[in-house]
């Protein structure tokens, strides 16, 4: 896309080659905070710009590096390129076809909060972005971009890449430092914030793939040119990935701001002919569903949070009246039941019985009053995890039993009969497809 | 965490007040609210937050919190008993028990189970889950010891935490993840460590259970019965569980002060060797060439006799298992009863009663605790895992929590090496040089930092002399005598000059051998050089090499000294007195829970020397072939369970045994029985009528135990230095601290080309305790003997291998085990194992050794 912030050179061939990234511009903003800015003045552009994370928090990204003591302490920046949550294919693409756009993006934000040693710790899923961004590195690295005296400005940073093991817990940001240390990926207690004690124990910049791919283009343009992106409190652009029942699933580079319906029915294409949109994920498998009425809200944090649901990682996921709602809180319930790491006792617990529950309401051997208990369950999950993974299910699926109890009752009493009538319990598969309606 | 400031805040409307930065749910106890809790335990270290129980309301924080890991503040405002926070308490319950058994009926922790206890306190009270539970096998064994039920555990976090921070073992971890979570080890290998049994009592439900008291009681039919664990010199505090007069089961009693609430499995499965099977359990009197059971009467009567006999011909060797009052009362058999000099509690030699007063002044002296604020702690010449494990795991935390930095100077390869700063692997005998190199060092960085002054202005007096010897030998020559590096040697000195407290963590081993009394002088001096007379906090902890080494000491149970470390007529060694025995000037042999043949160096000439004698009177509580073959009266001796009296703890601390079990069979208590045969021998024992009355008499003669009683000492000891009386009267005894007499410190004993030095070190397991225990025998250790892989390399040996390792006409059959620290030219054996015992070759001195493979 043309007014596109990130994916604007994506299909220019070969990108991933530093030969073609310098050709459209590349590392030139490393050589301008390098060579023309000091690091407290690049700081400072990140802070005007109003970048915000995009990894879900949607935190300042320059107050973030602003909290980072000062001196002579050894301090890290971890990229988070652990892309899990479902739905969510941006930060792929990023690094699959810009490589070099992150790399550039993580020694800028090195130099302007001081580290010298930074890592990209991706999922171990995205194999082949890991090689990209391998071959990228070296060639980053030949040409003095990184490692030692980065263009001869006497500032140097090494980098990492760090592939996972295959955890989404890994993406929250305490288990990535666990991980990256060697450890068992779990969450850690906060405080202390990995600002102040992170990876090794030192102070520690953690930012998002799509967060640090915007560095370069605010230090090239300036925050005002940034700030002409997006709104007044969400400036810049958004790579969101459009998923589900959509004829033109992808990733789409908007700004933040425009109305949903844009981006789902005219970016997307909208779900196929004579379908409806039933339901859909503004942020992620673990934001708060949302329904038709919703289609207009501007794309933005503030609104999907008034909403009662949340941006995100950015990710839509459309669901059409095709197919049963049950099948989603499954899905979903499984994902997070298989993805909880095990360490506090609501999400462990409450994701595992959460499961056993949906799959005896889909086995019609559930009351109604099945659904007041599960209600209550994710009641009990929410906010009384030690990170964010229980919350993660227990809020879409909370609001799919709020927002579509009748279904919920339908499908039970359906599945009752169906059992009545013989037609399951005979081990052979469930009649109930996960992406298309019963028979 | 905490800042020490005290500040106050309201909690369910009371105010509380305490330390600053205190965790909310320990502050919350100081106002009397109990919050429940799992995984939170303040022994392991920083809060994990895992079990999500002790969660509160903080006025101005939106979510509830874990108190567990919520510093207090001034002005805060707690509640515990809203709704919201009953809410999250009730669900966490009912999640908690989603897939827990809930089989408490058949459950070894029904009725001490901290699951039930908050289940019923805390919990909705009903569970609405229908669903089926998770299923594991169950049980199954982790170890040999322990057993592992993983349907009961919650995964609270706290065996796994104690394995990776407190034993550092690193062998417990969680595996799979989510609900799928269990406990166990890298590929189900058993849970094998030294400290393993902690993870039983940390444990709040019943999915760790000691496999020995499986199935053995339940909390009703029990009691408890708190004591001294004796079979180490770490003296934990321990609680052992009674059952119609049987020990089921060992305990912590928690005493930060000693043993910071934990306990190694010898101590917690060890309990076994009190059971009567196989003991001693009546006197014994050498009749037509056997030991045969005798009465009492008989058997006191025989010992009167027999030492009366002998008179000043006599030794008495007390072993570590000794009480202070049955050593105060042996050495008064000995020297007032018999008129004889020689009595010895060592293994390894002379030892001075001017250096064992340096060496104990008060101002020298730290405490346990103050392991826990050093900045340095040298720990010299002793591996504290084999010789008093508790002490291993106090190092570890000092370094792990408080940053301690571990100096680690000794001849042999120790546990505590991988977390070391700087480790100075020196020669055998190479001690003396050593810590000369170190003062001169030091001594040196003082000039320096002071610009040229020599700094001796206000120095303790020899202070001169000692720098004036010392410039007379160049650091390279002190370091190539110890064979050390001097660049290791200079950054040992170096973190010792900017180190605040230094605590020096030394072996008694230190002291053994020929140049063992140089080496004590050596060390004095170096406390001295440092400063830790003068620093709060900062000193010297003997880990004596016998459980009871320091009480034995200072009652009166050393050759030359007498109680309360005074100078008394000089008598023979332990070695001194078996020699003395082969030609004839000892005639007869007084062996308090002493086994030579076992214990010491020179097996050969032990045996000789008991067979020459005509009279050896032994206690034991099971026989060896010393009694066997040798004694003509045997007197059973009690276990720890049932022992009276009081220990001394390295740190100084008197503690008190207290009878937990009644007397098995004619055993009767043994400083009884040591009374009787003073008052047979003509001595006046009228005041001592009870075991506190006879620590009332050693009280008056060692002038640090002053006045001290057993009611004072109590149930968590108290160490004399503390003791204002106890101080003063030893600071008057033990007279001004000074430099000792500086002497040249000698070469160290070299081998010769192709030969090895011979070193012994002890073994944790290489105890008749593992023996006599059961559920420990599987651990009972054949002997290894430790290479440096350059010595292996020569020899073309590898680990595992079978080895004979011989000496003059001796030889030992031991499996070969390579270690990287291990010093070149050394061949390190295990004392006291049942076979192949290392005391087969040792005989004090330099031992040259061949390796060959067998």
């Amino acid at each position: 896309m043309s007014t596109g912030i990130l994916l604007r050179h994506v299909d220019v061939p070969d990108l991933n080659r530093i030969e073609t990234y310098e050709r459209v511009g590349g590392y030139a903003a490393l050589r301008k905070a390098l060579t023309e800015m000091t690091a407290d003045q690049v700081l400072k552009e990140l802070e005007a710009s109003g970048l915000r994370g995009r990894g879900g928090a949607g935190f300042s990204m320059g107050k973030k590096a602003g909290f980072l003591p000062h001196g002579d302490i050894q301090k890290y920046l971890c990229c988070n390129a652990d892309e899990s949550e479902p739905g969510t294919f941006k930060d792929r693409e990023l690094m699959h076809r810009n490589p070099h756009q992150l790399i550039e993006g993580v020694l800028i934000a090195a130099y302007a909060a001081d580290i010298t040693n930074a890592f990209i710790y991706i999922r171990g899923e995205y194999e082949e972005e890991a090689d990209i961004l391998d071959a990228a590195l070296t060639e980053a690295y030949a040409r003095r971009y990184a490692g030692d005296d980065i263009l001869g400005s006497g500032f140097g940073c090494s980098l990492v890449v760090h592939r996972g093991a295959g955890a989404y817990i890994c993406g929250e940001e305490t288990a990535l430092l666990d991980s990256l240390e060697g450890k068992r990926g779990n969450p850690r207690l906060k405080p202390p914030f990995p600002a102040n004690q992170g990876l090794y124990q030192g102070p520690t910049l953690i930012n998002n793939v799509e967060t640090l791919s915007n560095v370069p283009h605010v230090i090239a343009n300036g925050a005002g040119w940034f700030r002409t992106f997006g709104t007044e409190r969400s400036p810049g652009t958004k790579v969101v990935s459009v998923s589900g029942c959509v004829q033109r699933p992808g990733n789409y580079e908007i700004e933040l701001g425009i109305p949903s319906r844009d981006i789902i029915y005219g970016l997307a294409g909208g779900p196929p002919d004579g379908r409806r949109v039933k339901a859909w994920f503004p942020g992620g498998s673990s934001a708060p569903v949302l329904t038709e009425e919703h289609l207009d809200l501007p794309y933005d944090f503030e609104h999907m949070a008034e909403a009662g649901s949340m941006l995100g990682s950015g990710a839509i996921i459309v669901v059409d009246d095709s197919v049963p709602i049950v099948s989603i809180a499954l899905r979903l319930a499984e994902f997070y039941r298989h993805e909880s790491c095990g360490k506090c006792v609501p999400c462990r617990e409450g994701t595992n019985w959460t499961v056993k529950m949906l799959e005896r309401i889909d086995r019609g051997e559930a009351t109604p009053m099945d659904l007041d208990v599960m209600a209550d369950v994710q009641g009990n999950i929410i906010g009384n995890c030690l990170c964010l993974l229980g919350d993660s299910m227990a809020m879409p699926v909370g609001s799919m039993i709020a927002k579509f109890r009748p279904e919920f009752e339908a499908h039970m009493e359906k599945a009752v009969l169906r059992q009545a009538a013989g037609r399951v319990g005979d081990g052979t598969e469930s009649p109930i497809s996960l992406t298309g309606e019963a028979a | 965490m905490s800042t020490g400031d005290w500040i106050t805040f309201t909690i369910d409307g009371r105010e509380v007040r305490a330390p600053e930065g205190e965790w909310l749910l320990d502050a919350a106890k100081r106002g009397d609210v109990d919050v429940p809790y799992f995984c939170y335990e303040r022994k392991l270290g920083p809060p994990v937050g895992a079990c999500r129980m002790c969660m509160v309301e903080v006025e101005g924080m939106p979510k509830l919190q874990t108190s567990c890991s919520t510093p207090v503040k001034d002005g805060m405002v707690v509640y515990t008993q809203t709704d919201r926070v009953k809410d999250a308490q009730n669900a966490v319950v009912e999640f908690l028990l989603v897939n827990h058994p809930l089989d408490c009926p058949v459950c070894d922790k029904g009725g001490e189970c901290p699951l039930q206890d908050i289940a019923f306190g805390w919990g909705p009270g009903r569970s609405r889950f229908v669903e089926d539970k998770r299923n594991f096998p169950k049980p199954i064994a982790l170890s040999p010891l322990i057993a592992i039920d993983r349907e009961r555990c919650i995964l609270c976090y706290r065996c796994v935490r104690f394995s990776q921070e407190v034993a550092e073992d690193d062998q417990l971890m969680f595996l799979e993840r989510g609900d799928h979570t269990f406990v166990g080890t890298f590929d189900g290998r058993p849970y094998q460590a030294p400290f393993s049994g902690n993870v039983v009592d940390l444990c709040p439900v019943g999915a760790l259970t000691n496999t020995a008291y499986r199935f053995r009681a339940r909390p009703w039919d029990i009691e408890g019965a708190g004591t001294i664990c004796t079979l180490c010199p770490s003296q934990c505090n321990v609680e052992l569980t009674i059952r119609d007069e049987r020990v089921e089961r060992v305990e912590p009693r928690d005493n930060d002060a000693v043993d910071d609430g934990w306990l190694c499995d010898k101590g917690r499965w060890g309990y076994q060797s009190t059971r009567p099977d196989g003991r001693v359990l009546e006197p014994l009197v050498r009749d037509g060439g056997h030991l045969r059971p005798a009465t009492w009467e008989r058997a006191l009567a025989a010992a009167a006799e027999g030492l009366a006999k002998a008179g000043a011909a006599t030794a008495g060797i007390v072993g570590g298992q000794t009480s202070n009052e049955e050593g105060w009362l042996l050495q008064r058999i000995l020297r007032e009863g018999l008129g004889s000099p020689h009595v010895d509690a060592r293994a390894g030699g002379p030892l001075a009663p001017s250096a064992a007063r340096r060496l104990s002044h008060p101002n020298l002296a730290a405490a346990m605790p103050d392991i826990d604020r050093a900045s340095v702690v040298l720990v010299l010449e002793s591996n504290p895992l084999d010789e008093a494990p508790i002490f291993d795991l106090r190092l570890r935390k000092a370094v792990r929590r408080s940053g301690a930095r571990l100096l680690v100077a000794s001849s042999a390869p120790t546990a505590l090496d991988g977390g070391a700063t700087e480790v100075l692997r020196f020669a055998p005998g190479g001690a003396e040089s050593l810590l000369r190199a170190l003062q001169k060092a030091l001594l040196e960085a003082e000039r320096a930092s002071d610009g040229g002054e020599d700094g001796s202005a206000g120095a303790p007096r020899g202070h001169a002399e000692l720098a004036g010897l010392l410039a007379e030998h160049s650091l390279e020559r002190l370091t190539d005598t110890a064979e050390v590096d001097l660049t290791d040697l200079r950054d040992a000195a170096a973190l010792l000059t900017q180190a605040g407290n230094v605590v020096v963590v030394w072996g008694e081993r230190l002291g053994w051998g020929a140049r063992g009394s140089g080496a004590l002088e050596a060390l004095a001096d170096l406390a001295l050089v440092l400063g830790l007379d003068a620093a709060e906090g900062s000193g010297l902890i003997e880990i004596p090499a016998s459980v009871n080494g320091r009480g034995l000491r200072e009652a009166g149970c050393v050759a030359g000294i007498g109680p309360g470390l005074s100078d008394t007529a000089a008598g023979l060694t332990a070695a001194g007195a078996r020699d003395a025995a082969l030609t004839g000037d000892v005639r007869a042999f007084y062996l308090l829970h002493n086994d030579p043949l076992r214990e010491f160096p020179g097996q050969s000439r032990w045996d000789e020397a008991l067979r020459k004698a005509s009279f050896v009177i032994m206690h034991e509580q099971f026989l060896g072939e010393a009694a066997v073959n040798h004694a003509d009266v045997v007197f059973p001796a009690e276990s720890y369970a049932e022992k009276e009296g009081t220990v001394t703890h390295p740190d100084g601390r008197l503690q008190r045994l207290r009878p937990a079990i009644g007397h098995p069979g004619e055993v009767r208590a043994e400083w009884s029985v040591l009374a009787e045969i003073a008052h047979r021998l003509g001595l006046d024992v009228r005041r001592s009528v009870t075991a506190g009355a006879v620590l009332e008499q050693l009280a008056e003669e060692a002038p640090m135990y002053a006045g001290i009683t057993l009611d004072e000492i109590g149930g968590r000891g108290v160490r004399w230095q503390e003791r204002p009386a106890g101080a003063a009267a030893a600071r008057s005894a033990f007279g001004e601290l000074g430099f000792g007499p500086a002497a040249e410190p000698p070469a160290p004993p070299s081998a010769g080309d192709g030969a090895l030095r011979l070193s012994t070190r002890p073994g944790l397991w290489a105890s008749w305790v593992t023996e006599r225990s059961p559920s420990l025998r599987f651990l009972v250790s054949g002997q290894q003997v430790e290479l440096s892989p350059l010595d292996a390399e020569r020899l073309q040996v590898a680990s595992g291998d079978e080895v004979q390792v011989r000496s003059n006409g001796h030889s030992v059959k031991a499996v070969v085990q390579i270690r990287d620290r291990a010093k070149r030219g050394t061949a390190t054996l295990i004392e006291g194992t049942q076979e192949g015992n290392a005391n087969v070759l040792a005989d004090g001195a330099l031992v040259v050794v061949q390796v060959e493979r067998d």
